[in-house]
């Protein structure tokens, strides 16, 4: 049973850009005539984190914006755009939570009411959504055990046959050790429900000091592993990591024998999309200096998870600053996939920030927004186009703010304040995605989303992870160049495909199971 | 071992200072061994977490560390400084009628490692002040204030005196964690070029770190090696013999040899780097046979200055021959593909820096411990490699050195070269009188 329903905010689609070159999209910031007042604060226990979750809470299909606050208070902006971007901070939320590092939006209980898991400094807490863009503390409700942990990453899935979500919270360092805190990694945990409760966690053992953690279908065996980006900084004996979440089974790491290929970065950050049209994903990782862009080997049902870093190859090492007269190394956050300039391929934001005071990297260090090209590299153009931002950069997003099909940009600087530019365009044709399901996992999370124009399809996976300390879920944005017409199908999570259906382009189409 | 070596001088001092009428010392007050052993543990993770802190920029910060331990030591006790023997130093501060020898280190270490450290992010800085703190407040515990005040300026001026030499050694800034912005091919087949797929490595690391001032070495820079047999494609020749070793026996490594090739990796930032290794071993035996304090401030200046004249010598010769790594030969003659065990570092091939600073490391710790001292290696331990036992300094650097083999990241010239240059650097070192 699927069917295709049409949303509004549909907008004209915009003539082709140069003929040489990618569109450059012009961002207009609008931080401070949007009433988007807000700063990220703290010390030591805030030097990472800053996350940003984007989802609609309102019901009128514009995005809300929640903020992690460190030691300023959270906050929820709701969204009152039209053409220009403007928000109102929301007061009595249920989100005015200290010592929050970041947030990710799910509906955990499948009420059709995004819900909010918040990472804090302190205990993480499950925030059930009583929609009106209010909310209440359903921890206890739920079961959820959280612990006193540095709370730094997030993601969630839904297990084949589970009615709740799998849940992985990941963590940073054991805040009590302070002449020594390297090699005292805390632990990342993974919840599990039974009978309308979340089960005592599992230690995903070894932890490693994670910045991000990623369900994610690597290999399209339909059963999502967790991707974990981990920071050399504070592990000892560490390494990125991949995990075997499958149902009924004890999580375990990928291993060597299988094919796994030790990495050891400085792991803040995972975007993925598939860049190549291969039907797999590819995956930036953030880091310091050299970034990467994992593409893999040998794509196909048997593939290993053994990845090629493309990052040079590709025009994406985001190295160092690109502007300015600071060329020191940079250091890379939060980083997403998007198609900003709507020219049919993925484009990639960087948010970019010094950790605090660390002379051998660059303090004025831009933000970086790469545009992908058809030969797959890509161009960097934050200057060109108005969002090399020097603040102290940490988590951010890129969404639709303003309904325009215009893919706006947010970034959340640490001791700054944040900040969202208006994309102005020009824009080219776009059609957005929402998958739909009834009952448990309605966001369709780990579904893919396939768009067909002519003999090229585009996919995205559904997500909730990822980033830093945040992510958005809203309808899945896809840029289409100059074409005309488009299909679209899912994938669902369990495997069943839809039907190609024809999509209205410039508009929020929503395929319902 | 040596017995302790105590002169009249330490003798009259410790009377003096045990004659004040001072409140009595805490009895956990940790003595100055155990001051000196907290200090590098915590400069061994600051070695590893700092970013600029490649092997030859690391070697640096033992050396000085070293000599301004070595000098606080020595001035407290008599002994004999390196003024006038290391090139540069000049006489020191004299020390105050009477000082606290755990105060002293620790003022000493806490405002040297805070300065060299400089640079360190926020988490180091945070220990390093935690340390300075909580060290400080347990060496000063009971301690009568006016000996504590003295001590601790008395630290303060020598590591004053010393960190000015320092600024004057051709070492003390390093930019773009060490990897210069520009750089002219040498345009040879021999030539090195990059091997990684890194932005940052596109040219050779601290390429003129070979200018640097040495500790020890004194002349037209000593030191220099044989060459490497003469680049050739040639299959027949010497230099492709070497190529085939390495490449041979990537494709036939044991357990055990995989092994001592990740034990010596030593990597920058995920290690305490080739020279940190060596210090480790140092502390480690230090701490096991528990070494008076005089002669662990030895063994340390000693193995920091030879490490880091051996990085000096060893990277003057690198970009002199700018020899290409394995990889590139390999791959462009005998296996495109080939994939090497270890990362292959970014800089030049010949020799082998972590065999000619393993050289001169076993050569001046058996200077000091002897030819056939054993002891165990647990310098890896916490990141999941076991601890490896070792019937001698030199057997210790024999294996540091084939692990580059194994690793496939040299020839097997740059490794023996490599370990005969670093044993001429610890001549010069072992020619310095200390105790």
């Amino acid at each position: 049973m699927k069917k295709l329903v049409l949303l509004a905010f549909a907008s004209p689609a915009f003539a082709e850009g140069p003929a040489e070159g990618p569109v450059i999209s012009q961002f207009v910031e609008e931080a401070e005539t949007a009433g988007f007042a807000h700063s990220f604060s703290g010390e030591w226990e805030f030097v990472v984190g800053g996350g940003a979750a984007v989802f609609d809470c309102s019901g009128d299909g514009l995005p809300e914006v929640f903020m992690a606050g460190g030691t300023n208070a959270a906050v929820l902006f709701l969204n009152e755009s039209s053409e220009t971007l403007a928000f109102r901070k929301a007061t009595g939320s249920g989100l005015e939570i200290d010592m929050v590092s970041g947030g990710y939006p799910l509906d955990i209980d499948a009420d059709g009411v995004t819900d909010l898991a918040i990472l804090r400094v302190g205990e993480a807490r499950l925030m059930r959504g009583l929609g009106d863009c209010k909310f209440t503390d359903a921890s206890a409700d739920w079961g959820f055990g959280a612990r006193d942990l540095w709370h730094t990453a997030f993601a969630a899935t839904w297990e084949k046959g589970a009615d709740w979500p799998t849940l992985a919270f990941g963590s940073y360092i054991d805040r009590a050790q302070e002449e020594f805190p390297w090699g005292n990694c805390t632990e990342n945990l993974l919840y599990r429900e039974e009978s309308g409760s979340f089960r005592t966690p599992v230690h995903l053992a070894p932890s490693f000091c994670t910045l991000s953690l990623l369900f994610t279908d690597w290999n399209r065996s339909g059963t999502p592993a967790l991707r974990v980006s981990n920071d050399r900084e504070y592990y000892k004996g560490g390494q990125e990591q991949l995990w075997h979440v499958d149902p009924g089974t004890e999580p375990r790491p990928y291993t060597e024998a299988e094919g796994w290929q030790s990495l050891r970065i400085w792991g803040m950050g995972i975007a993925s999309r598939d860049l190549n049209d291969d039907g797999y994903p590819e995956y930036f990782l953030t880091s310091m200096a050299d970034n990467k862009l994992q593409v893999l080997t040998t794509p196909g049902p048997e593939a290993k998870p053994q990845y090629a870093d493309e990052a040079f190859k590709r025009g994406v090492t985001a190295h160092q600053p690109y502007t300015g007269d600071d060329l020191r190394p940079s250091t890379a956050w939060h980083a997403q996939f998007e198609d900003v300039n709507n020219d049919g391929y993925a484009d990639l934001f960087i948010v970019k920030g010094n950790v605090w005071a660390m002379p051998d990297f660059a303090q004025a260090d831009p933000n970086n927004l790469f545009l992908g090209q058809e030969e797959g590299t890509f161009v960097e153009v934050g200057d060109k186009a108005g969002v090399a931002s020097m603040l102290q950069g940490r988590g951010g997003a890129l969404a639709d703010l303003n309904g325009d099909g215009r893919v706006d940009m947010l970034v959340v600087n640490r001791n700054g304040p944040a900040q969202v530019w208006r994309n102005a365009g020009p824009v080219g044709n776009w059609v957005a995605i929402k998958a739909l399901m009834q009952g448990a996992n309605r966001d369709a999370v780990n579904a893919w989303v396939e768009v067909r124009t002519g003999d090229r399809t585009q996919r995205q996976e559904v997500l909730v992870g990822g980033g830093q300390a945040g992510g958005v879920l809203m309808p899945l944005h896809f840029g289409l160049g100059s074409a005309e017409n488009a299909e679209a199908r899912v994938i669902w999570p369990d495997g069943v495909t839809s039907d190609w259906v024809v999509v209205t382009l410039g508009q929020i189409n929503m395929v319902e199971r | 071992m040596e017995p302790l070596h105590l002169n009249r001088r330490f003798l009259l001092l410790a009377g003096v200072a045990l004659a004040l009428p001072v409140p009595a010392l805490a009895a956990d007050r940790p003595s100055p061994e155990v001051v000196v052993l907290q200090w590098y543990r915590l400069i061994l993770e600051l070695i590893r977490h700092t970013a600029t802190y490649s092997p030859p920029v690391a070697s640096r910060a033992f050396a000085y560390l070293g000599v301004a331990l070595w000098e606080a030591v020595a001035s407290a006790r008599g002994l004999t400084s390196l003024a006038g023997q290391a090139n540069g130093l000049t006489p020191l501060p004299a020390a105050p009628g009477a000082v606290d020898e755990a105060a002293l280190v620790h003022a000493t270490l806490s405002i040297a490692t805070a300065q060299l450290f400089a640079n360190t992010g926020p988490t180091g800085q945070r220990a390093m002040t935690a340390m300075t703190d909580k060290l400080g407040a347990k060496v000063t515990d009971g301690l009568d204030a006016a000996l504590a005040a003295d001590s601790a300026a008395h630290g303060v001026a020598i590591v004053a005196h010393i960190l000015a030499w320092a600024e004057t050694d051709g070492g003390s800034t390093v930019e773009n964690m060490g990897f210069p912005r520009q750089w002219t091919p040498g345009g040879k087949p021999s030539s090195w070029v990059p091997t990684s797929a890194i932005r940052l490595q596109q040219t050779p690391l601290l390429p003129d770190w070979g200018q640097n001032r040495p500790f020890s070495l004194t002349g037209d820079l000593p030191c220099g090696l044989p060459s490497h047999p003469e680049y050739s494609e040639d299959p027949a020749s010497a230099f492709y013999a070497e190529a085939v070793e390495v490449h041979e026996i990537s494709k036939t490594l044991t357990d055990e040899q995989k092994l001592i090739a990740r034990f010596w990796s030593d990597d920058p930032m995920l290690s305490p780097t080739p020279p940190g290794h060596w210090v480790s071993i140092l502390t480690e035996i230090s701490a096991r046979d528990a070494l008076p304090l005089d002669r662990m401030a030895d063994a340390l200046v000693r193995l920091g200055m030879a490490v880091a004249d051996a990085f000096i010598v060893c990277w003057r010769v690198k970009l002199e021959y700018d020899l290409l790594r394995p990889i590139t030969y390999i791959r462009r003659l005998i296996e495109p593909k080939w994939e090497p065990l270890l990362n292959t570092p970014p800089f030049p091939e010949y020799p082998s820096g972590h065999s000619t600073q393993s050289g001169a490391a076993s050569s001046v710790l058996e200077a000091i411990f002897g030819p056939n001292f054993a002891f165990e290696d647990a310098t890896h331990e916490a990141d999941g490699l076991p601890v490896r036992s070792f019937p001698s300094f030199s057997a210790a650097a024999e294996e540091a050195g084939i692990s580059r083999l194994y690793g496939g990241i040299h020839f097997r010239a740059a490794i023996d070269n490599g370990i005969s240059q670093g044993e001429c650097v610890a001549e010069f070192v072992n020619r310095m009188k200390t105790l």
